[in-house]
């Protein structure tokens, strides 16, 4: 990303990569385990239990910013796995099976003590497999039960009345397998698990992401954006990744205070904004510039992802006198939230409005295909709300398949057009 | 060959128009209850008193489906449910009854609420989902047990009964006889097959499409007739991916020599399995069945899923033919590992990547599958 506007993402950039640097010494030197994880596994467990945890996704938007993604995948797909599976979550793998740390993004990833996953697609648990047995490390698998009720306007009960929300069966299947999930942390750590120490986390969290949300209503209600959306997703995921702790509360809190003087201050992300619009779906990682290059032209500024929204509607939990019910409810509708008939549209029109959209870009991911489904649902809603939308096909990781200069032309004509 | 009214002749009419006895069922006042896969239990459905169908819609053009349903993601068959479900077709049904043993399920249960919430067509029938789930864990396990107590609690709601005991006792026998028949089937193609996978499959799928004990007595009959065919000479192969609901690839594939002895998948040979268990809990006996025995997408860890695949090949067989038609993006994640298996064992194999499903196969993939069956059969 090139321009900066903000300390807090200077902060957050530096503290991944010293975090990120701090890792390797102590697996590296002090033989210290930690465990790579699926983005919408319970990291909370996790750092309660001290076993630090890097995100699947997020390396795969390492290694795509750093432009190796074609190469891992045409070397994956070089040992017999068609080009027609999923990219997102596999890229991390790929470089694991490529095995050349010489060229891998701050050295590659050292062995991790375990991966783990929620089985959402179907394709997950084999990604999983090959790269736990590629690394010659245990695969923790959290089997994902379907939704059967889904009330409307899920984000108004997600905060209080998450057991109603949630379906007592999922949440009760859920605990049970977080139980699992803790004695083999505690074997692999030597700790016990500590449930006050879970409570404690879980409170920081809200607290975490009710500065989000403070950060959410300034971008809704100030006359301009006071914050790019490719700025907002680094301060977001780099506090999300550590929710609870003590850095990612902080770092939370400076962002929110920032970017509140900035709107106080009348300070917009881009002066000439005239018109907003909206990204529905995971990051354009290879091409993160794709999202401030319609500003000058059109006068269009990127103003939503979900990765600020989803903060607060999607985390916050109050009632935590059961905290491991609470994360269960937390974790087990992510995927229904985000991307599934009616929770994804409904919330996601929602939040145009909020937001005074003018626009939106829906992302269909062509190498990631279960992750493209509820685009049309959502696509549907937002125009039968008056809100445009331009659907773009493209992969999150992969810019074998990407003509920048003709999407930026497209998605000009759509401003002019439609806007 | 079986004559026109023959058994084996019947059962194939049934397959190619696989809702015939359901709408029978639905005229003469049954109600009919549609399953989108081999993983809900039919026995409880009957039980229940309804008339259970396997949703196989004939292929045809899907505006619906086109407009809701992201392409390239939902496999053919899962689209023409839904064209289906949305056009109106499926209104007779009294219910579609889904299973969490596969994605593309859940979301096709997730879009058929959806389009009815919209309110966009009436008249649609309710859907449910069976939430059973095929990772193997004492957690799913107990999970899959009060799933199955629900559905069961569901259907009674339906049908405005309670499910008596004797019910279910009686729709198990009936469908274990059925399985029985299938399996009279199925030995005729082990060892030197009597019965090719062209004309296996449809012998095997009506079991999907009719009512269990009419269905037991015609394959059973169609067994007969062919225990006293000939042996069937040429290579031996297995076909292993996308499940497959018709015999275009098989035809194919034995119109250049071989025969297919078996299918790794729920249309073919692993359509029925073992029988469901009359001894202890009924419903938890039901639900071991299709945990333990029916196939998914889902069946986790790979050694369970691999499980039944090892031991047909190691049986013997002359190839494998592995399926993955363009729509793919799951099983290709196997094929490296169940092709590197098969390369220790020396067992060729073949990968087709062509849809079979609508045209014929490519000039080149006929090419390629002649080379691959002489290559074998000259080595046997
Ligand atoms: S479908 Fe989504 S979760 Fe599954 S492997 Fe692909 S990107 Fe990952
Ligand atoms: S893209 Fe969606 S499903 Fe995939 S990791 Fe992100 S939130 Fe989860």
């Amino acid at each position: 990303m090139s321009e900066k506007q903000l300390q807090s993402t200077v902060a957050a950039g530096a503290y991944q990569k010293e975090w990120f640097a701090q890792l390797r010494r102590d697996v590296f030197e002090s033989h210290r385990p930690y465990a790579i994880l699926q983005a919408d596994m319970p990291f909370e467990i996790f750092q309660v239990m001290g076993l630090p945890a890097v995100s699947n996704q997020w390396w795969s938007a390492v290694i795509s910013a750093k432009r190796l993604a074609p190469k891992y995948l045409d070397a994956m797909n070089a040992m017999g796995f068609h080009d027609g599976l999923c990219r997102y979550c596999s890229l991390s793998m790929a470089c694991t099976l490529a095995d050349d740390p010489g060229e891998a993004p701050w050295g590659g990833l050292p062995k991790p003590a375990m991966i783990a996953a929620r089985l959402t697609c179907d394709c997950i648990q084999r990604v999983f497999s090959i790269w736990s047995e590629a690394l010659g490390t245990e695969f923790f698998a959290l089997d994902n039960p379907g939704a059967t009720e889904l009330p409307p306007r899920w984000w108004e009960l997600s905060r209080h009345r998450w057991r109603e929300l949630f379906e007592q069966h999922r949440l009760d299947l859920t605990v049970a397998q977080f139980r699992v999930l803790i004695r083999t942390l505690e074997r692999i750590t030597g700790r016990a698990f500590d449930r006050a120490a879970l409570r404690t986390l879980m409170e920081g969290v809200n607290r975490q992401e009710e500065y989000f949300e403070e950060v959410r209503e300034l971008i809704c209600n100030a006359p301009k954006t006071p914050v790019r959306m490719n700025e907002q997703i680094t301060n977001v995921m780099a506090a999300q990744w550590l929710r609870g702790s003590e850095w990612a509360i902080q770092h939370a809190k400076n962002f929110r205070d920032e970017v509140k003087a900035r709107v106080d201050a009348g300070i917009a992300a881009y002066p000439g904004e005239r018109r907003r619009l909206m990204w529905v779906g995971a990051g354009l990682w290879h091409d993160t510039d794709f999202y401030t290059a319609f500003e000058q032209k059109h006068g269009a500024v990127f103003v939503w992802s979900m990765y600020l929204a989803f903060g607060p509607d999607g985390y916050i939990r109050y009632g935590l006198e059961d905290p491991l019910e609470a994360l269960a409810s937390r974790t087990v509708s992510m995927n229904e939230q985000l991307h599934m008939p009616p929770w994804a549209n409904e919330w996601i029109v929602d939040q145009a409005k909020r937001h005074r959209i003018d626009g939106a870009l829906v992302l269909t991911p062509l190498g990631t295909r279960p992750s493209a489904t509820g685009n049309r649902f959502i696509e549907r809603a937002l125009e039968r709300a008056g809100i445009p939308v331009l659907p773009v096909f493209a992969d999150m990781v992969d810019p074998r398949n990407w003509n920048a200069a003709k999407m930026v032309e497209r998605v000009g004509r759509f401003i002019e057009e439609r806007l | 060959m079986p004559e026109s009214n023959s058994a084996a002749s019947q059962l194939a009419w049934h397959y190619e128009n696989p809702m015939a006895q359901a709408m029978e069922a639905h005229r003469a006042g049954v109600p009919v209850v549609g399953l989108t896969s081999n993983t809900v239990p039919s026995e409880l459905i009957r039980a229940a008193g309804f008339f259970p169908v396997m949703l196989r819609p004939a292929q045809c053009a899907t505006p619906a489906a086109d407009e809701f349903m992201e392409k390239n993601v939902f496999q053919a068959r899962i689209r023409q449910i839904f064209e289906s479900a949305v056009g109106g077709e499926l209104d007779f049904l009294r219910a579609i009854v889904l299973s969490r043993t596969s994605e593309q399920e859940y979301k096709l249960f997730l879009y058929l609420r959806e389009v009815a919430r919209e309110g966009s067509r009436d008249g649609m029938p309710p859907v449910y989902l069976y939430g059973l789930l095929h990772s193997q864990s004492a957690e799913t396990h107990a999970y899959g047990i009060s799933r199955t107590e629900e559905l069961k609690r569901q259907l009674e709601e339906i049908a405005g009964r309670p499910i008596a005991a004797r019910d279910i006792a009686e729709a198990v026998v009936e469908s274990n006889a059925a399985r029985a028949a299938v399996r009279r089937v199925l030995r005729l193609r082990e060892g030197v097959p009597r019965l090719s996978g062209t004309e296996a499959l449809p012998l095997i799928g009506a079991y999907w499409l009719m009512a269990r004990a009419e269905y037991a007595k015609l394959a059973s009959e169609a067994a007969d007739n062919f225990e006293r065919g000939g042996p069937l000479p040429g290579a031996r192969l297995i076909v292993k991916g996308a499940p497959l609901d018709h015999v275009r690839l098989h035809a194919t594939l034995e119109s250049h020599g071989a025969i297919v002895v078996a299918e790794d998948d729920w249309w073919g040979t692993r359509s029925v399995g073992v029988d469901i268990s009359a001894n202890g809990d009924a419903v938890k006996a039901i639900f071991d069945h299709y945990y333990l025995d029916a196939p998914s997408p889902r069946v986790f860890p790979p050694d369970a899923a691999d499980r039944w695949f090892e031991s047909h090949v190691r049986k013997g067989v002359d190839g494998v033919v592995f399926y993955l038609p363009p729509e793919d993006y799951v099983l290709g994640w196997d094929y490296p590992r169940q092709k590197r298996f098969l390369e220790k064992l020396g067992i060729p194999s073949l990968i087709v990547r062509e849809d079979s499903g609508a045209e014929k196969l490519s000039a080149e993939s006929h090419e390629s599958i002649e080379r691959f069956v002489k290559e074998i059969a000259r080595k046997r």
